[in-house]
């Protein structure tokens, strides 16, 4: 009778495991594909390479300049911000104990995309799509605009020294239409040009992704996703309720912050990195909890691994379907991410399990 | 020994407890009764130390709760609510688990209290079931079953566990049996203290017994000992008689049908 514990721990590690199989033939299509088509076999060598193997083996040179300056770490950073915004939706949607919950509603994308806007349209300076403001600038106004709406969406939350749920969520609706006034004033100012400029960094795009940018957010990125993993099981006992949690001996104040600040940098930092990427932080824990079940020790290590792998294919097709130009990857992962949640709601209703 | 000493609560103006002392004892089954608005729920909330802002002391195995940091009281109390609403769709066995949230044991350990827990509240046959299907009682059972596993393990200070009229919305049957089973547990050196509607239920299985009213306390003692008329009926305003049942060696009310003026809507309000 017993085994019923130690068959659903192999359970969870079976499916983390062929979710991460999963993600690494992606990730090995992904440095493939693209204008120049390198062979599975040398992106192979390279990368083994990289860490000091078959050093006698001659490669093609192009192949490995293209590999290690541009799809390398693009692919990393897909990874990065795929996993961060899969891990802050699960983690978020379980500290509100609400389905409907995904990072942009504590104001993060909102205040992100005005802050942005606000620079681009009343900056003063023309701002070039590849221009160091479009790299440098945006990115670290897009994460400090993302910060300060979050910190004000939780101070006005704050009820004698806790934080009220239903404060907050109508809060964080509140900034994020305040964020939609200041962005549609500044387009209702701006010209064509800086018009294309903000619609774009709107749609998201991973294009922009260097070594330099990846040594700062990198670290960020990881930081805040593990972290977010070791609140699993808060978040579990979170599920019956605040009270409830607090008296099987959660300190739910302290969970509450560190997980709305961790999932606020994850995103802040995603956002900084690609732009606005919709859609994954609240359709990929879904899609394993319909699929699987709803311990959050599955969903959000699940959800690293689920929103890196739809970020990775989105980004295959972003690249493919109109090379040499790219798609939006905002465009792809809702293109993709959509039909295929609702194929698994439709599902789920049949079997009757929502 | 859990302990109340003069205990107050306000909320801005209005007080809702006074000066409540209050022990539960390790080994006994405490009960509260009183009309709705008496304070019940608050005190309980007090005792849990889920409100804070209190005035007075209460002391858990002698140490004040205020000393104690949330995963430490959750070693020595249990919560049980009247109802429990789960997000997302949870299985019987990991809803009991989430009881062993706070304990540092192993798998195995935590398994070995699962298992005991489960049987005894009858919730085995159904560990994986998807918890919102089930019906009201089969609910409760498992939340009691996840109380209980909370303070399961014998230790050498006493534990307590606090339910919230936990039956309020059971068939009798499924009533008497939470109750047993809290009873029950008392033996494994658990506290117990439960807010109780019914009066006679309360009598039946509580060996103290406190009457509470308009947030004090009216009486407490001995269960049979102050079950009488006069504490009933200054407590809720409502003309009992009192009974003696001989198959449980133990009283019982039934409310008088007291004909009062004719009901009319006007003056009721």
């Amino acid at each position: 009778m017993n085994l019923a514990l130690p068959i659903r721990e192999y359970r969870t590690a079976i499916i983390l495991s062929a979710l991460g199989i999963g993600l690494v033939i992606a990730v090995v299509l992904s440095l493939t594909i693209g204008a120049v088509s390198i062979p599975v076999a040398d992106v192979a060598i390279i990368m083994l390479q990289k860490v000091g193997l078959f050093q006698n083996i001659a490669v093609d040179s192009m192949h490995e300049v293209v590999l290690s300056t541009i799809r390398i770490p693009r692919i990393i950073m897909t990874i990065l911000i795929g996993a961060a915004l899969g891990v802050s939706g699960a983690a978020l949607q379980g500290l509100f104990r609400n389905p409907l919950v995904e990072p942009s509603l504590i104001g993060v994308s909102g205040g992100s995309a005005a802050a942005v806007v606000l620079m681009i349209v009343f900056g003063g300076v023309v701002i070039q799509a590849d221009g160091w403001m479009y790299t440098i600038l945006l990115p670290v106004l897009a994460f400090a605009g993302g910060l300060t709406a979050t910190f004000t969406v939780l101070r006005l939350s704050n009820q004698t020294g806790r934080t009220n749920i239903a404060v907050l969520v109508l809060t964080g609706v509140a900034i994020n239409a305040l964020a939609g006034a200041v962005i549609g004033l500044a387009i209702f100012y701006a010209d064509e040009n800086q018009l294309r400029t903000f619609t774009f960094w709107t749609l998201g795009d991973l294009g922009g992704a260097s070594w330099d940018k990846l040594m700062i957010a990198s670290p960020l990125l990881i930081l805040s996703s593990v972290g977010l993993i070791f609140f699993s099981p808060t978040l579990n006992a979170l599920a019956l309720g605040e009270a409830e949690a607090y008296h099987v001996g959660v300190d739910v104040e302290y969970t509450k912050r560190i997980v709305i600040f961790l999932s606020a940098l994850a995103v802040g930092v995603s956002v900084s990195l690609a732009g606005m990427i919709g859609f994954i932080g609240l359709i990929v824990p879904h899609v394993i909890r319909v699929s699987f079940y709803a311990d959050n020790r599955l969903v959000l290590p699940g959800s690293i691994i689920g929103g890196a792998l739809l970020l990775v294919l989105s980004d295959i097709v972003a690249r493919t379907v109109v090379s040499p130009s790219e798609l939006p990857i905002g465009v792809v992962t809702a293109l993709i991410g959509a039909p295929f949640f609702i194929g698994l709601l439709m599902n789920a209703k049949r079997k009757n399990e929502l | 020994m859990y302990q109340a000493s003069n205990i107050s609560f306000r909320v801005r103006d209005k007080i809702i407890l006074r000066d409540i002392n209050l022990n539960i004892e390790p080994g006994a089954f405490t009960a509260i009764v009183g009309p709705n608005g008496a304070g019940k729920s608050t005190l309980l909330k007090v005792m849990a130390h889920e409100h804070t802002h209190y005035h007075g002391d209460v002391t858990i195995n002698g140490k004040a709760a205020r000393s104690y940091s949330a995963k430490e009281l959750a070693w020595v109390r249990a919560v049980l609510p009247q109802t429990t609403t789960v997000q997302f769709t949870f299985t019987v066995e990991q809803i009991v688990m989430l009881g062993r949230h706070g304990h540092k044991a192993t798998q195995k350990e935590n398994a070995a209290i699962l298992e005991e827990v489960m049987t005894l509240t009858g919730t085995d046959h159904f560990r994986e079931r998807n918890y919102l299907t089930l019906s009201g009682g089969e609910k409760q059972r498992v939340q009691l079953a996840r109380v209980l596993a909370q303070v399961w393990e014998e230790t050498v200070y006493p534990r307590y566990i606090l339910l919230d009229e936990p039956t309020s919305s059971l068939d009798i049957a499924q009533q008497q049996l939470i109750f047993s089973l809290a009873k029950q547990v008392c033996e494994r050196n658990i506290g117990v203290m439960a807010i109780i509607h019914d009066l006679n239920q309360a009598v039946q299985f509580a060996d103290h017994l406190y009457f509470l009213r308009g947030g004090k306390i009216i009486a407490f003692g001995g269960a049979q000992q102050v079950f009488t008329k006069s504490n009933i009926e200054e407590t809720f305003c409502c003309r009992v008689n009192v009974y003696h049942d001989p198959c449980n060696n133990c009283p019982y009310i039934i409310p008088e049908r007291t004909v009062q003026q004719p009901l009319s809507i006007s003056s009721k309000v």
